[in-house]
Protein backbone atom coordinates (compact mmCIF):
# COMPACT_ATOMS: atom_id res chain seq x y z
CA UNK A 1 0.00 0.00 0.00
CA UNK A 2 0.90 3.25 -0.27
CA UNK A 3 3.39 4.59 2.66
CA UNK A 4 1.91 8.74 2.16
CA UNK A 5 -1.57 7.08 1.62
CA UNK A 6 -1.13 4.76 4.87
CA UNK A 7 0.23 8.19 6.68
CA UNK A 8 -2.52 10.23 5.80
CA UNK A 9 -5.30 7.38 6.79
CA UNK A 10 -2.92 7.49 10.30
CA UNK A 11 -3.67 11.16 10.94
CA UNK A 12 -7.13 10.92 10.16
CA UNK A 13 -7.24 7.80 12.47
CA UNK A 14 -6.12 9.99 15.54
CA UNK A 15 -7.97 13.09 14.53
CA UNK A 16 -10.94 10.81 14.68
CA UNK A 17 -10.18 8.92 17.85
CA UNK A 18 -10.36 12.69 19.68
CA UNK A 19 -13.52 13.21 17.34
CA UNK A 20 -15.21 10.12 19.78
CA UNK A 21 -13.49 11.37 22.76
CA UNK A 22 -15.73 14.45 22.95
CA UNK A 23 -18.76 12.60 21.84
CA UNK A 24 -18.78 10.30 24.17
CA UNK A 25 -17.68 12.53 26.77
CA UNK A 26 -20.90 14.27 26.30
CA UNK A 27 -22.73 11.19 25.83
CA UNK A 28 -21.81 10.10 29.28
CA UNK A 29 -22.82 12.57 30.73
CA UNK A 30 -26.18 11.90 30.11
CA UNK A 31 -27.17 8.17 30.37
CA UNK A 32 -23.45 7.56 32.41
CA UNK A 33 -20.69 6.17 31.59
CA UNK A 34 -21.41 2.44 31.49
CA UNK A 35 -24.18 2.38 28.68
CA UNK A 36 -22.58 5.26 26.37
CA UNK A 37 -19.59 2.68 26.61
CA UNK A 38 -21.73 -0.24 25.61
CA UNK A 39 -23.09 1.88 22.80
CA UNK A 40 -19.90 2.48 21.56
CA UNK A 41 -18.77 -1.32 22.12
CA UNK A 42 -21.86 -2.70 20.79
CA UNK A 43 -22.13 -0.21 17.56
CA UNK A 44 -18.07 -1.05 16.99
CA UNK A 45 -18.56 -5.09 16.67
CA UNK A 46 -21.86 -4.75 15.19
CA UNK A 47 -20.09 -2.46 11.97
CA UNK A 48 -16.94 -4.63 12.07
CA UNK A 49 -18.98 -7.80 12.10
CA UNK A 50 -20.50 -6.42 8.69
CA UNK A 51 -17.37 -5.46 7.66
CA UNK A 52 -15.99 -8.86 7.83
CA UNK A 53 -18.80 -10.76 6.32
CA UNK A 54 -18.71 -8.76 2.91
CA UNK A 55 -14.92 -7.77 2.95
CA UNK A 56 -12.52 -9.87 4.98
CA UNK A 57 -10.87 -12.76 3.05
CA UNK A 58 -10.31 -15.93 4.75
CA UNK A 59 -7.42 -16.71 6.87
CA UNK A 60 -5.98 -20.15 8.34
CA UNK A 61 -5.86 -19.14 11.27
CA UNK A 62 -8.49 -18.04 13.57
CA UNK A 63 -9.20 -15.89 16.67
CA UNK A 64 -9.91 -19.40 18.43
CA UNK A 65 -6.21 -20.41 17.71
CA UNK A 66 -4.29 -17.88 18.73
CA UNK A 67 -2.79 -17.61 22.35
CA UNK A 68 -5.65 -15.98 24.85
CA UNK A 69 -3.19 -13.09 26.47
CA UNK A 70 -3.35 -11.75 22.43
CA UNK A 71 -7.02 -11.56 23.53
CA UNK A 72 -6.96 -9.37 26.46
CA UNK A 73 -6.63 -5.94 24.22
CA UNK A 74 -10.33 -5.58 24.83
CA UNK A 75 -9.48 -5.16 28.69
CA UNK A 76 -7.61 -2.11 28.08
CA UNK A 77 -9.69 -0.33 25.72
CA UNK A 78 -12.61 -0.89 28.02
CA UNK A 79 -10.79 0.46 30.72
CA UNK A 80 -10.08 3.23 28.46
CA UNK A 81 -13.05 4.34 27.41
CA UNK A 82 -14.33 4.24 30.54
CA UNK A 83 -11.95 6.47 32.54
CA UNK A 84 -12.11 9.12 29.17
CA UNK A 85 -15.83 8.95 29.32
CA UNK A 86 -15.58 9.75 32.61
CA UNK A 87 -12.37 12.30 32.60
CA UNK A 88 -13.38 14.68 29.35
CA UNK A 89 -16.38 16.34 30.70
CA UNK A 90 -14.28 17.40 33.82
CA UNK A 91 -10.21 17.88 32.55
CA UNK A 92 -11.12 19.15 28.51
CA UNK A 93 -10.24 16.98 25.59
CA UNK A 94 -7.18 18.68 25.05
CA UNK A 95 -5.76 17.78 28.32
CA UNK A 96 -7.34 14.57 28.42
CA UNK A 97 -5.80 14.05 24.89
CA UNK A 98 -2.12 14.63 25.92
CA UNK A 99 -2.45 13.06 29.88
CA UNK A 100 -3.63 9.55 27.25
CA UNK A 101 -0.47 10.73 24.82
CA UNK A 102 2.23 10.63 27.95
CA UNK A 103 0.97 7.42 29.16
CA UNK A 104 0.32 5.86 25.21
CA UNK A 105 4.12 7.43 24.32
CA UNK A 106 5.78 6.11 27.59
CA UNK A 107 4.58 2.40 27.98
CA UNK A 108 5.14 2.51 23.91
CA UNK A 109 9.03 3.43 24.62
CA UNK A 110 8.90 0.68 26.99
CA UNK A 111 7.15 -1.99 24.66
CA UNK A 112 9.60 -1.13 21.47
CA UNK A 113 12.87 -1.21 24.21
CA UNK A 114 12.27 -4.49 25.77
CA UNK A 115 10.34 -5.87 22.42
CA UNK A 116 7.47 -7.00 24.67
CA UNK A 117 4.08 -8.91 23.33
CA UNK A 118 5.90 -10.11 19.96
CA UNK A 119 6.91 -6.87 18.64
CA UNK A 120 10.20 -5.99 16.97
CA UNK A 121 12.37 -4.01 19.56
CA UNK A 122 13.81 -0.66 19.26
CA UNK A 123 16.17 0.58 21.86
CA UNK A 124 15.48 3.50 24.10
CA UNK A 125 17.61 6.67 22.73
CA UNK A 126 18.44 9.98 23.98
CA UNK A 127 16.51 11.90 21.78
CA UNK A 128 13.19 9.34 22.77
CA UNK A 129 14.00 10.52 26.47
CA UNK A 130 13.81 14.50 25.41
CA UNK A 131 10.62 13.67 23.60
CA UNK A 132 8.70 12.33 26.55
CA UNK A 133 10.49 15.46 28.32
CA UNK A 134 8.44 17.76 26.20
CA UNK A 135 5.35 15.82 26.51
CA UNK A 136 5.07 16.10 30.40
CA UNK A 137 5.65 20.16 29.67
CA UNK A 138 3.09 20.24 26.94
CA UNK A 139 0.64 19.00 29.70
CA UNK A 140 1.44 20.94 32.40
CA UNK A 141 0.72 23.72 29.54
CA UNK A 142 -2.13 22.22 28.72
CA UNK A 143 -3.28 21.91 31.96
CA UNK A 144 -2.34 25.91 33.30
CA UNK A 145 -4.17 27.03 30.32
CA UNK A 146 -7.55 24.95 31.47
CA UNK A 147 -7.66 25.39 34.75
CA UNK A 148 -6.98 29.68 33.90
CA UNK A 149 -9.50 29.63 31.23
CA UNK A 150 -12.86 28.25 33.75
CA UNK B 1 -16.24 5.44 37.96
CA UNK B 2 -19.64 5.91 37.96
CA UNK B 3 -22.38 8.71 36.77
CA UNK B 4 -23.78 9.36 40.35
CA UNK B 5 -19.85 10.29 41.08
CA UNK B 6 -19.72 12.37 37.69
CA UNK B 7 -23.40 14.43 39.53
CA UNK B 8 -21.78 16.19 42.23
CA UNK B 9 -18.94 17.64 39.97
CA UNK B 10 -21.18 20.79 39.18
CA UNK B 11 -22.17 21.54 42.36
CA UNK B 12 -18.86 21.46 43.87
CA UNK B 13 -16.83 24.68 44.79
CA UNK B 14 -13.70 25.40 42.71
CA UNK B 15 -10.97 24.06 44.70
CA UNK B 16 -12.32 20.35 45.26
CA UNK B 17 -12.77 20.47 41.56
CA UNK B 18 -9.22 20.78 41.27
CA UNK B 19 -8.01 18.25 43.54
CA UNK B 20 -10.46 16.34 41.28
CA UNK B 21 -8.51 16.79 37.91
CA UNK B 22 -5.13 16.22 39.76
CA UNK B 23 -6.76 13.07 40.68
CA UNK B 24 -7.99 12.03 37.51
CA UNK B 25 -5.09 12.64 35.43
CA UNK B 26 -2.84 9.79 36.52
CA UNK B 27 -5.65 7.58 35.65
CA UNK B 28 -6.02 9.01 32.14
CA UNK B 29 -2.23 8.39 32.03
CA UNK B 30 -3.10 5.45 32.98
CA UNK B 31 -5.66 4.75 30.40
CA UNK B 32 -3.19 6.04 27.64
CA UNK B 33 -0.27 3.37 28.56
CA UNK B 34 -3.09 0.38 28.04
CA UNK B 35 -4.04 1.78 24.53
CA UNK B 36 -0.07 1.39 23.48
CA UNK B 37 -0.49 -2.39 25.59
CA UNK B 38 -3.70 -2.53 23.09
CA UNK B 39 -2.19 -1.55 20.12
CA UNK B 40 1.05 -4.06 20.72
CA UNK B 41 -1.35 -7.21 20.78
CA UNK B 42 -3.17 -5.67 18.24
CA UNK B 43 -0.28 -5.41 15.44
CA UNK B 44 0.51 -9.18 15.49
CA UNK B 45 -3.07 -10.73 15.95
CA UNK B 46 -4.32 -8.76 12.84
CA UNK B 47 -1.35 -10.35 10.97
CA UNK B 48 -2.21 -13.74 12.15
CA UNK B 49 -6.04 -13.65 11.98
CA UNK B 50 -6.79 -10.82 9.90
CA UNK B 51 -7.32 -7.16 10.73
CA UNK B 52 -10.99 -7.15 10.98
CA UNK B 53 -10.83 -10.05 12.99
CA UNK B 54 -8.37 -8.79 15.52
CA UNK B 55 -10.97 -5.47 15.52
CA UNK B 56 -14.21 -7.51 16.52
CA UNK B 57 -11.88 -9.28 19.34
CA UNK B 58 -11.69 -5.70 20.89
CA UNK B 59 -15.31 -4.51 19.98
CA UNK B 60 -16.69 -8.46 21.05
CA UNK B 61 -15.06 -8.89 24.35
CA UNK B 62 -15.71 -5.16 25.06
CA UNK B 63 -19.33 -5.09 24.28
CA UNK B 64 -19.43 -8.72 26.35
CA UNK B 65 -17.64 -7.08 29.64
CA UNK B 66 -19.54 -4.11 29.32
CA UNK B 67 -22.72 -6.11 29.33
CA UNK B 68 -21.91 -7.91 32.25
CA UNK B 69 -20.79 -4.84 33.88
CA UNK B 70 -24.38 -3.42 33.18
CA UNK B 71 -26.51 -6.02 34.00
CA UNK B 72 -25.18 -6.19 37.41
CA UNK B 73 -25.24 -2.32 37.84
CA UNK B 74 -28.86 -2.01 38.34
CA UNK B 75 -31.06 0.90 36.67
CA UNK B 76 -29.05 3.68 35.09
CA UNK B 77 -30.07 7.06 35.25
CA UNK B 78 -30.89 9.84 32.38
CA UNK B 79 -33.07 9.73 29.78
CA UNK B 80 -33.13 6.49 27.21
CA UNK B 81 -30.60 5.96 24.91
CA UNK B 82 -33.48 6.04 21.80
CA UNK B 83 -34.20 9.92 23.27
CA UNK B 84 -30.87 10.77 22.60
CA UNK B 85 -30.45 12.94 19.58
CA UNK B 86 -28.61 10.60 16.72
CA UNK B 87 -25.89 12.19 16.19
CA UNK B 88 -24.50 11.34 19.49
CA UNK B 89 -24.88 7.98 18.89
CA UNK B 90 -22.11 7.98 16.41
CA UNK B 91 -19.38 7.37 18.11
CA UNK B 92 -19.43 3.89 17.79
CA UNK B 93 -18.54 3.87 14.32
CA UNK B 94 -15.80 6.19 15.17
CA UNK B 95 -13.97 3.72 17.16
CA UNK B 96 -13.67 0.45 14.61
CA UNK B 97 -11.92 3.22 12.21
CA UNK B 98 -8.93 4.04 14.54
CA UNK B 99 -8.38 0.02 15.60
CA UNK B 100 -8.90 -0.99 11.67
CA UNK B 101 -6.35 1.53 11.11
CA UNK B 102 -4.03 0.54 13.55
CA UNK B 103 -3.70 -3.14 12.87
CA UNK B 104 -3.75 -1.70 9.22
CA UNK B 105 -0.83 0.14 9.98
CA UNK B 106 1.56 -1.02 12.29
CA UNK B 107 2.88 -3.79 10.05
CA UNK B 108 3.75 -1.66 6.99
CA UNK B 109 5.25 1.56 8.87
CA UNK B 110 6.35 0.34 12.41
CA UNK B 111 4.67 1.25 16.30
CA UNK B 112 6.90 4.51 16.10
CA UNK B 113 5.88 6.40 12.52
CA UNK B 114 1.62 4.73 13.50
CA UNK B 115 2.14 6.03 17.18
CA UNK B 116 3.47 9.52 15.81
CA UNK B 117 0.74 10.03 12.53
CA UNK B 118 -2.06 9.07 15.15
CA UNK B 119 -0.64 12.28 18.18
CA UNK B 120 -0.61 14.45 15.77
CA UNK B 121 -3.71 13.63 14.15
CA UNK B 122 -5.51 13.71 18.35
CA UNK B 123 -3.60 16.62 19.23
CA UNK B 124 -4.30 18.93 16.58
CA UNK B 125 -7.98 17.73 16.75
CA UNK B 126 -8.78 18.40 19.77
CA UNK B 127 -7.43 21.69 20.48
CA UNK B 128 -9.97 22.45 17.84
CA UNK B 129 -12.84 20.89 19.26
CA UNK B 130 -11.75 22.67 22.73
CA UNK B 131 -11.37 26.36 20.51
CA UNK B 132 -14.06 26.24 18.52
CA UNK B 133 -16.59 23.69 21.17
CA UNK B 134 -17.84 21.20 18.37
CA UNK B 135 -19.97 18.28 19.36
CA UNK B 136 -21.19 20.47 22.85
CA UNK B 137 -18.22 20.67 24.81
CA UNK B 138 -17.58 24.02 26.52
CA UNK B 139 -15.33 25.85 24.61
CA UNK B 140 -11.50 27.12 25.46
CA UNK B 141 -9.59 29.48 23.50
CA UNK B 142 -6.57 28.12 22.71
CA UNK B 143 -4.44 31.03 24.60
CA UNK B 144 -0.45 31.49 24.54
CA UNK B 145 -0.03 28.49 26.75
CA UNK B 146 -1.53 26.40 24.77
CA UNK B 147 0.07 27.25 21.68
CA UNK B 148 3.35 26.53 23.38
CA UNK B 149 2.01 23.38 24.72
CA UNK B 150 1.64 22.16 20.75
CA UNK B 151 5.10 23.65 19.95
CA UNK B 152 6.64 20.96 22.55
CA UNK B 153 4.44 18.46 21.12
CA UNK B 154 5.51 19.24 17.51
CA UNK B 155 9.15 18.78 18.71
CA UNK B 156 8.83 15.51 20.58
CA UNK B 157 7.09 14.31 17.06
CA UNK B 158 10.23 15.49 15.14
CA UNK B 159 12.79 14.42 17.78
CA UNK B 160 11.07 10.44 17.97
CA UNK B 161 10.91 10.67 14.17
CA UNK B 162 14.05 11.13 13.72
CA UNK B 163 15.16 8.92 16.86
Amino acid sequence: MNLILLLVLVVAAGAVLSVQAAINGRLGQTVGVLRSSLLTFVVGAISTGLLILFFEPTHTVSLLDVPKWQLTGALFGVVYMMVMVGAVPIVGTAVATVAVIVGQLGMGMLIDNFGWLGNPAIELSGSRIVAMLCLALALVFMYRSSTRTD
Amino acid sequence: MQASALDGVGAASAKPRTVLRLLLLPLVIFAGMGLSVEAGLLGPLGVQVGHLWATLSIFGVGSAILFLLLLFSGRQKGPALTDLPRWQLIGGFLGPMYVVVLTLATPHIGIAMTMIAILSGQVGKSVLIDHFGWFGTARKRVNAERWIALALIMVALVLIARG
